[in-house]
């Protein structure tokens, strides 16, 4: 999970928790600490062989855009099969169509309100319990 | 520049007056010469004929004496004819040379002199023919021989070669004079000629210079026109920039307020959650031992949710404005997409939607006259002319059944003006500019709303090229103003937005 804003961090677990799911999280507040765990020291992606992975993407992020973060994972031989999804607060059609292009499983808007957001977190934890998530290599 | 145009103006009209000057003088010198011309070809012509009539009345009498001589010669009376013709002749001649020099002043002392001697030897004459016809031939001879005729005859030729020589005087004299005038006219033409050619060249270069001032002064003005367009393009431009950077500001405030939003949120509702385990607990009879125990009942039963109420209340207060800040900029961001809209119908859409409180109010929507055809943004006209009906409904006063008027005319700059009056309750003048800002509103705050509507209006209606002004009256309505491009196209054109 890369989200630069901790009190949302906490609430998404909560809810993913509340959901049922007990598999590993890993949360990184930047970009820079999210590429290194997923790609590791020599940048080559080696690390992620053999995992199931699961990203959670928030496209604000305060050293890079998530955008950028995307187009890596897409472009990695051993993490594109891995579903991203991206939660953000932006709701903008082309900031939108721009994730779908380059690779997006899902695209998430935050809902304001609260009740809302718990709601679609919590619906998004359900999502995860049937999920089949395929293997790197 | 405006003092030497009129120099120059000045100068123009001071050569058209010299030429024009210049060229009445030669019309009127020529005139005067042409008429001296003419009175002194009269006189050469009249003193010739004064020469000839002179010459004749000599040579008559000389006729006359030859005839005589002839005669006395001969006493034939072959000789006595041309005699008589002559005799005959003279009294003709005298008489026109008499009326030939009528006009001079001494002529008649002239002729009285003549026509003496004329006499006195017409008399010797006629003394010697009649003696040579009684046959006293000698006689005759004899008086011819004492000279008398002959100093009679040379009395007359010295008189009329006198006034010969007089005559020709004058003929010479008028001679003269007629090739004075010619030579004065030449004179008088060629300097009229050179005047009139310095007048025309000093208009000329008038103009030429007047001519070049105008074309500098043009060209610096197409100069100065250029510059203008060109800052009144790089203002645009840099005007839109602004309004750009003002609409990315809004949207990335709003945006980014709504993260940490979402945190308030999310955490009251988990507190609120937390709230319900604590409320079981503070419920046990177990805690009744502890002396906080009562302060601890009413923290978990009033006090924290009174406070978590308050905090959700402010945040979905806060959130709604967010919300508007985020449309408003969002909608300065869409793109517009003109088409041929009839007014008439779109009304008619507003009032099927709010049929429902019109007859809940028993109220009215009335379009008056037809309404024109407009090219423009559907979606933009319906939110603004849909906001307008909304308030004239929601603001409208309790005391009488709503009436909305709608009517719409064309300007002369092509511009369309839509109204909508209503009989609502009114805007108070200090609150006319007021209405149009976000998050403000007027009158009694007894109607819900946020204070977004009119800010998004005219949010709407300036992005469409127009404007929306009104004019009120607290207490008997409102009449909104929308003045719109009849085409929007030629609009979005101009500004450089229209693509495809």
């Amino acid at each position: 999970m890369i989200e630069d804003d901790e009190g949302h961090a906490r609430l998404i677990e909560r809810n993913i928790r509340r959901a049922g799911v007990n598999n590993e999280l890993a949360p990184f507040t930047n970009g820079t600490e999210a590429l290194a765990f997923l790609f590791g020291d020599d940048n080559s992606g080696q690390v992620s062989a053999r995992k199931q992975l699961l990203i959670l993407l928030d496209l604000n992020l305060p050293d890079m855009s998530g955008i950028s973060i995307l187009e890596k994972i897409k472009a990695n031989q051993h993490t594109k099969r891995s579903p991203v999804i991206v939660l953000t607060t932006t709701d903008d059609a082309r900031e939108i169509q721009r994730c779908y292009d380059l690779g997006a499983n899902v695209y998430i808007t935050k809902p304001v309100d609260y009740d809302n957001f718990a709601n679609a977190i919590r619906q998004l934890g359900l999502f995860f319990s049937v999920m089949q998530v395929p293997e790197t290599q | 520049m405006s003092a030497s145009r009129f120099n120059l103006i000045r100068v123009a009209a001071l050569f058209s007056a010299l030429g024009m000057l210049v060229l009445t003088g030669i019309v009127v010198l020529s005139y005067v010469t042409l008429e001296r011309t003419r009175a002194s070809t009269e006189e050469v012509l009249e003193t010739r004929e004064r020469r000839g009539a002179l010459v004749d009345l000599l040579s008559v009498i000389q006729d006359a004496e030859t005839g005589q001589r002839g005669y006395l010669l001969t006493n034939e009376d072959r000789y006595l004819k041309p005699y008589e013709r002559a005799v005959k002749q003279t009294d003709e001649r005298l008489a026109r040379l008499a009326k030939l020099l009528q006009s001079d002043a001494q002529s008649s002392d002239f002729i009285k002199k003549l026509s003496t001697a004329i006499d006195a030897k017409l008399a010797e004459l006629s003394e010697t023919v009649a003696l040579a016809k009684a046959g006293e031939s000698a006689q005759a001879i004899a008086l011819v021989r004492s000279d008398r005729g002959k100093q009679l005859m040379d009395h007359l030729r010295e008189l009329l070669s006198e006034k010969r020589n007089d005559v020709e005087a004058r003929l010479s004299d008028a001679v003269a004079s007629q090739r004075e005038n010619a030579a004065m006219l030449q004179w008088t033409i060629i300097a009229g000629g050179v005047l009139i050619l310095l007048a025309g060249l000093g208009a000329t270069w008038t103009l030429v210079r007047y001519t070049s001032e105008i074309v500098k002064a043009r060209t610096e003005v197409e100069l100065l026109n250029a510059g203008l367009e060109f800052r009144v393009q790089e203002r645009t431009v840099e005007l839109q920039r602004a309004n750009e950077e003002i609409q990315r500001f809004a949207y990335i405030v709003s945006h980014d307020l709504r993260a940490p939003l979402v945190n308030v949120m999310g955490f009251t509702t988990e507190m609120k959650s937390s709230l319900e385990t604590l409320a079981a607990l503070t419920s046990d009879p177990i805690i009744d031992a502890s002396p906080a125990a009562e302060a601890a009942r009413a923290a978990v039963a009033t006090e924290i949710p009174e406070s978590i109420g308050f905090i959700q209340s402010s945040t979905k207060k806060m959130d709604s404005l967010i919300n508007a800040i985020l449309k408003l900029s969002r909608e300065g961001r869409r793109t517009l997409n003109p088409e041929a809209i009839n007014l008439d119908a779109l009304f008619q859409g507003i009032s099927s939607t709010v049929q429902h409180q019109l007859l809940e109010a028993e109220g009215e929507l009335v379009i008056n006259g037809k309404l024109p055809t407009i090219v423009s943004d559907r979606l933009a006209l319906e939110q603004v002319f849909g906001n307008l009906v909304d308030n004239a409904l929601k603001y409208r006063d309790r005391a009488r059944a709503p009436r909305i008027e709608v009517r719409a005319r064309h300007e002369r700059d092509g511009a369309v003006l839509i109204e909508v009056e209503d009989n609502g309750r009114g805007i108070a003048e200090h609150d006319h500019e007021r209405i149009f800002d976000l998050f403000r509103r007027a009158g009694a705050p007894d109607r819900p709303g946020e204070g977004i509507g009119l800010a998004h209006v005219r949010a709407l209606v300036r992005r469409l090229g127009g404007q929306i002004t009104l004019t009120s009256e607290l207490g008997t309505g409102t009449t909104f103003r929308v003045r719109l491009p009849r085409n929007l196209r030629l609009v979005l054109e101009q500004a450089g937005e229209l693509r495809g």
